[in-house]
């Protein structure tokens, strides 16, 4: 995305919510990332009900009658002039994965610590593109992707293999 | 006029399986409960409960994201009850400028909870007159409906 020489792990590649997954019997949700480079691939993120939800209303534009907390968020940056540039997922350790949004005022950049969920749902507010860093693409569990392909193909639904919490 | 309100606490009501945000003023003459629904309620009480969860919840980003260029929160103020809607006011703080943005009163809240900014509330909305009702209404309530929050 820059043309500085970054080091290839943490090269960024540019995903796209594609819809918001329901787990029946559970209180997850699944945000399913695609791949925008011209690759296939598919990144899933277990959420928790309400965080998915938060991303679903922003995912299917909905106009709530009261700003919702993200709304409230973008509301912030426009009143303070706050540019949301980016979100980054750009870490994970146990089974939980790391965000950081990128922000500039009057050319100061900061990056702020959250959860994907929250990133993800203010990034489709803001809108701003979301990253996933090569690094964390190599090191996501692939037998938490298979038993998620497990989970699409049975109604019997157990507990979730990759959570955010 | 605005009086200065303390978040009591959260009770569950279970005859609408919402929770109840309970603010009183410091005489204590002046209750306003204001209901929110699950995952709001999880957010204030883990504010209230000093809770540090292993990573940020929402009002704890939406707070870092203020932080990241050191706008306050200088008050929260309830303003209206419409048809059963809260509304509420988050004053800011930013480089010498003051903001006004307008926001649920949950959200307000949580994050007056975790800037320790000073909560206010309208006089107009400030059920004076229900309060009676409400105390009974609360006196009626079992001891299981509090601290039910699981979240």
């Amino acid at each position: 995305m820059s043309a500085v020489d970054l080091p290839k792990e943490q090269e960024l590649v540019e995903y796209r919510v594609e819809r918001i997954l329901e787990e029946a019997n559970t209180d997850t949700r699944i945000v399913v990332l695609v791949r925008q480079d011209g690759l296939l691939d598919t990144f899933p993120i277990w959420v928790g009900a309400a965080e998915g939800n938060a991303i679903k209303l922003a995912l299917d534009t909905m106009i709530t009658p009261r700003p919702m907390s993200h709304d409230l968020i973008k509301s912030f940056a426009e009143h303070l002039n706050i540019t949301i540039q980016r979100v980054v997922i750009g870490d994970v350790k146990s089974s939980t994965y790391y965000a950081m949004v990128h922000v500039a005022n009057k050319g100061v950049e900061r990056t702020i610590d959250a959860r994907p969920s929250d990133a993800i749902s203010l990034a489709l507010r803001a809108p701003c593109p979301i990253y996933i860093t090569q690094d964390v693409l190599k090191r996501r569990n692939t037998s938490n992707l298979d038993a998620w392909l497990a989970k699409l193909e049975s109604k019997n639904v157990s507990a979730p293999e990759v959570q955010e919490t | 006029m605005i009086t200065q309100m303390q978040v009591k606490g959260l009770m569950f009501d279970p005859s609408n399986n919402a929770y109840i945000v309970v603010l009183r003023d410091d005489e204590h003459s002046d209750m306003l409960p204001i209901w929110v629904g699950k995952s709001e309620a999880g957010a204030i009480s883990m504010a209230l409960e000093n809770v540090t969860p292993p990573r940020p919840m929402t009002h704890d980003f939406m707070k870092s994201f203020l932080d990241a260029y050191n706008a306050k929160v200088i008050s929260v103020v309830i303003t209206d009850l419409s048809e059963h809607t809260y509304f509420s006011k988050i004053h800011l703080m930013y480089e010498d400028s003051e903001y006004t943005v307008d926001a649920r009163p949950s959200d307000a809240l949580a994050l007056a909870l975790r800037s320790n900014a000073p909560v206010f509330a309208n006089d107009s909305v400030i059920t004076k007159q229900s309060s009676d009702e409400l105390e009974q209404w609360l006196e009626n309530l079992k001891p299981e409906d509090f601290g039910k929050l699981d979240s």
